[in-house]
């Protein structure tokens, strides 16, 4: 072990890095360049981190229906609940502390967003390579498949799924990821045919390699880039697509309320001057859409060849 | 050819008479009504399905033989008088001079043609046929009718108050006709049909000739806005003359408008929990180990436990922001029929408690509430209040919501062998009838369809107690002695908790200075009672 670790150590010149970057560092170095981009991680990080901290942080379980009190409800930011604590955001219409609602909010938001998007990401990628790969009849009716799926607008199709499949963040997943996949199955296919007709697939071919091999060791690598970037805008997308199923009553249950059934239930209250009940989590949702649209924005300018100096 | 130059001149004669017309009703365009509904009717056929929406719409158009004031008293309308001869015929005396929008007299034809056809429409979602079946109508004269029962039936005048008299002519009328404005011989109401787009709009024009007295507007359009607060911001925006059902968030705020009027009441409808009677084992109840466990709402004390357990005046004063009134029975006190002994449940965690451990369930259990969304004001959110609140007691609660038509349609019928689906449900009730009989009856009796009796018992409750009273007090002509018994009845099912009342809802619209609306216990929005100020 040490053995060929040391030497592998020995013989890299230190200044080697410098001259010859990896093309880690290198994407690195061209991401945190533009600061607009870091300011949008270092938000979606923090998001991130107050999102798993919930439950360390929230002054209340807004889930543990005992310990919410109808009795604290459209309390302005800064009341003090009935068992003590300061509600800084004030309270909803049934006396949920929004602080609390947000954070624990932001758990399922990230959640459906980060789930869905990484097995939208998975399905359609691989049917994408199938599609390009096999070519003929089963690349004819796949593609006609994705053009049907992207065709129809998504909060139709995923408002028709969970009426369907019924209420939870599983269900809703399910949807986001049946709505999603069609993005990357095209997004792959276009990447793949074009890797298809190079020189090292032809050599892993003629090397007896088997198909699997091929198309998931050498032809996908080099699609990844495209699919990427489109993680992170799918991802920003399934967010606001669940909020938007939340807030017209077929996402999530009233009890466990993510962002968007938060934002549904101040609604009503918009114009009767409790603002705060849908303005916070509607800014919690702006601020975790926005940090990941910039990071995404920025992934594709640095990832896309054509933009390079 | 011919024809077509005849219809040309016709329709150039029409447009010469059309022109002033049209001016004056451009100058007298401050006349037109525009009222923002809650809901949406879903047929313009005044028997094609009762349903608070459509029988108020149908109201302008087609006068049913007795009337119901503001407070849902009956008085003459298209009879102007009716006396019971014997315990078991009543004769009714029609109005006479009344004639249908297009001329046509009415008789008492007419009558008998309606009784005919208002049980027998086709795919009726909910038939007035309860309330014409068992009554047997003949003509006396053209002016006379009478009305034989099997039993005595006091309430035959109330029964004939929920339902419009058609022309003769259009007994074989279709809904979708009806719907089309093809009854072109209308009814005998204010107002005549002139537009209708399901689910937007209906627009009526008065009946110039309308016996009552002509009506103060030149058109009436009924916008159907379901959303609460674009309802409120089309008003504000004097889109609309005047909104009914004000979102509670809303009405401190439009009251304190100095160009607005606010008018409510109290209503005949109860928000109240139903729970299952019926079940040895109940499907959304569960052991605190989600094992299976018998159906603890058998147990007296647990329902009681759970009454005890809700705090009403949290609900109207936090959720409902006062505009409701907390209930201990199924109509507000005052109504015909109701017990003035009977008072709201008092709030008591600590008592409920105690009668949850006596009733031997100690650390409580597991159950889920299912409600409909956006039918009752707040119902969401009143289902939700209630779910913290039996948590505190130690009942793990979870809380199902589901659009109005698909739960009804489980709530009454979703589980095995067609019996209702859930265990604990939000639902409400307006008497229409404006008496304690109607909620008694369809509510709380045992479940027996074939007799008209406990129709809407989602929990099929069961008190032979209960039914002989109720039974003794649908036969008993004599309003007094009436009035007594169902009292009685009420306090039986209500001490026996056979469901949870937990409040009467205020009705409560909204209109422009210069416009007056008369709040009324039932929720019609009648432009026969809007007037200007």
């Amino acid at each position: 072990m040490s053995d060929t670790a040391l030497p592998a150590a020995a013989t890299t010149p230190p200044a080697a890095p410098a001259k010859e970057e990896t093309p880690f560092r290198r994407f690195v170095r061209s991401f945190v360049e533009d600061r607009l981009a870091l300011f949008g991680l270092a938000l979606f990080l923090l998001i991130v981190l107050l999102a798993i901290a919930a439950p360390l942080i929230a002054p209340q379980n807004p889930y543990d229906l005992a310990s919410v009190d109808v009795m604290d409800s459209r309390q302005p930011p800064g009341a003090v609940s009935g068992e003590g604590f300061t509600m800084w955001l004030g309270s909803d219409g049934v006396g949920r502390d929004l602080l609390s609602g947000i954070l624990y909010g932001l758990r399922i938001s990230l959640m459906v967003g980060a789930f869905s998007g990484i097995l939208a990401a998975t399905i359609g990628a691989a049917i994408g390579l199938i599609a390009a790969y096999n070519g003929g009849r089963t690349e004819t009716i796949i593609m006609r498949l994705v053009d049907l799926q992207l065709s129809l607008p998504s909060v139709l199709v995923a408002l028709i799924l969970v009426a369907a499949l019924g209420k939870g963040v599983d269900k809703i997943i399910i949807a986001l990821v049946m709505v999603q996949w069609a993005y990357y199955a095209r997004t792959v296919r276009g990447s793949a045919l074009v890797e298809r007709r190079k020189e090292y697939v032809e050599a892993a071919q003629s090397l007896g390699l088997s198909h699997a091999r091929t198309v998931f060791r050498h032809i996908l690598p080099n699609c990844l880039a495209p699919v990427i970037v489109i993680v992170t805008v799918q991802t920003a997308h399934a967010i606001s697509l669940e909020a938007t199923l939340s807030f017209l009553g077929v996402g999530l249950p009233q009890t466990e309320p993510s962002l968007g059934v938060l934002i549904a239930n101040g609604f009503q209250y918009m114009l009767s001057g409790s603002y705060w009940i849908s303005v916070f989590p509607g800014f919690a949702l702006l601020m975790t859409i926005v940090s990941i649209n910039l990071v995404g924005d920025r992934l594709r300018d640095v990832l896309n060849p054509r933009l390079e100096k | 050819m011919k024809t077509f130059s005849t219809n040309g001149l016709k329709a150039l004669k029409l447009a010469i008479l059309a022109a002033p017309v049209m001016t004056i009703a451009g100058l007298a365009s401050a006349q037109e009504l525009k009222i923002g509904l809650s809901a949406e009717l879903s047929a313009m056929d005044p028997h094609y399905h009762n349903v608070s929406p459509n029988n108020m719409l149908a109201r302008h158009i087609y006068e049913p033989l007795v009337g119901q004031d503001e407070k849902q008293t009956l008085k003459p309308l298209l009879a102007e008088s009716w006396k019971a001869i014997d315990d078991t015929t009543w004769e009714f005396k029609l109005r006479q001079g009344v004639k249908f929008h297009d001329g046509t007299p009415f008789t008492a034809d007419d009558v008998i043609a309606t009784m005919q056809r208002a049980p027998n429409v086709p795919k009726s979602p909910s038939s007035f046929s309860a309330y014409v079946r068992g009554k047997e109508f003949t003509k006396v004269d053209d002016f006379t009718v009478r009305v034989k029962t099997a039993a005595p039936a006091p309430l035959v005048p109330t029964d004939l108050s929920t339902f419009g008299i058609i022309p003769a002519k259009c007994k074989d009328t279709t809904t979708e006709d009806f719907n089309l404005g093809k009854c072109t011989t209308g009814g005998t109401g204010a107002y005549k049909q002139a537009e209708y787009v399901a689910g937007d709009r209906v627009v009526l024009t008065p009946n110039e000739n309308y016996w009552g007295g002509k009506e103060p507007w030149s058109k009436v359009t009924f916008r159907m806005i379901t959303s609460a607060p674009t309802r409120v911001a089309a008003l504000l925006a004097g889109d609309l003359d005047v909104i009914e059902n004000v979102p509670t968030s809303d009405v401190a705020r439009l009251k304190g408008d100095a160009k607005l009027n606010v008018a409510s009441t109290v209503s005949n409808r109860v928000i109240y929990f139903h729970m299952d009677h019926f079940r040895e084992v109940s499907p959304f109840i569960k052991g605190k180990d989600g094992s299976e466990i018998k159906n603890p709402l058998l147990n007296l004390k647990v329902r009681q436990a759970l009454s005890m357990a809700i705090n009403r005046p949290g609900i109207v004063d936090r959720i409902m922001e006062k505009e409701a009134i907390p209930a201990g029975q199924l109509l507000p006190d005052g109504f015909f029929g109701t017990s003035k002994k009977l008072k709201p449940v008092a709030f008591d965690l600590n008592g409920a408690k105690k009668l949850l451990a006596e009733a031997g369930y100690p650390n409580g259990f597991k159950m889920k509430l299912h409600g409909p969304t956006n039918r009752y004001l707040n119902d969401t959110k009143i289902i939700e209040a209630v779910a913290q609140m039996f948590s505190r007691l130690g009942i793990e609660t979870e809380v199902e919501t589901l659009p109005s038509a698909n739960f009804f349609t489980r709530a009454s019928q979703g589980g095995q062998g067609n019996v209702p689906e859930f265990s604990f449900i939000l639902v409400g009730w307006g008497a229409g009838t404006g008496e304690s009989s109607d909620s008694l009856k369809a509510l709380l009796a045992t479940f027996d369809p074939a007799k008209g009796m406990g129709a809407t018992n989602r929990g099929r409750y069961s008190n032979k107690t209960f039914d002989a009273k109720l039974v003794e007090a649908l036969r008993t002509v004599d309003d007094a002695k009436r009035d007594a018994a169902l009292a009685e009845a009420m306090e039986i099912s209500m001490n026996d908790v056979g469901l949870i009342p937990t409040h009467y809802q205020l009705n409560t619209w909204a209109s422009r200075k210069g416009v007056k609306v008369q709040a009324r216990t039932d929720e019609y929005t009648l432009a026969t009672g809007i007037r200007k100020e």
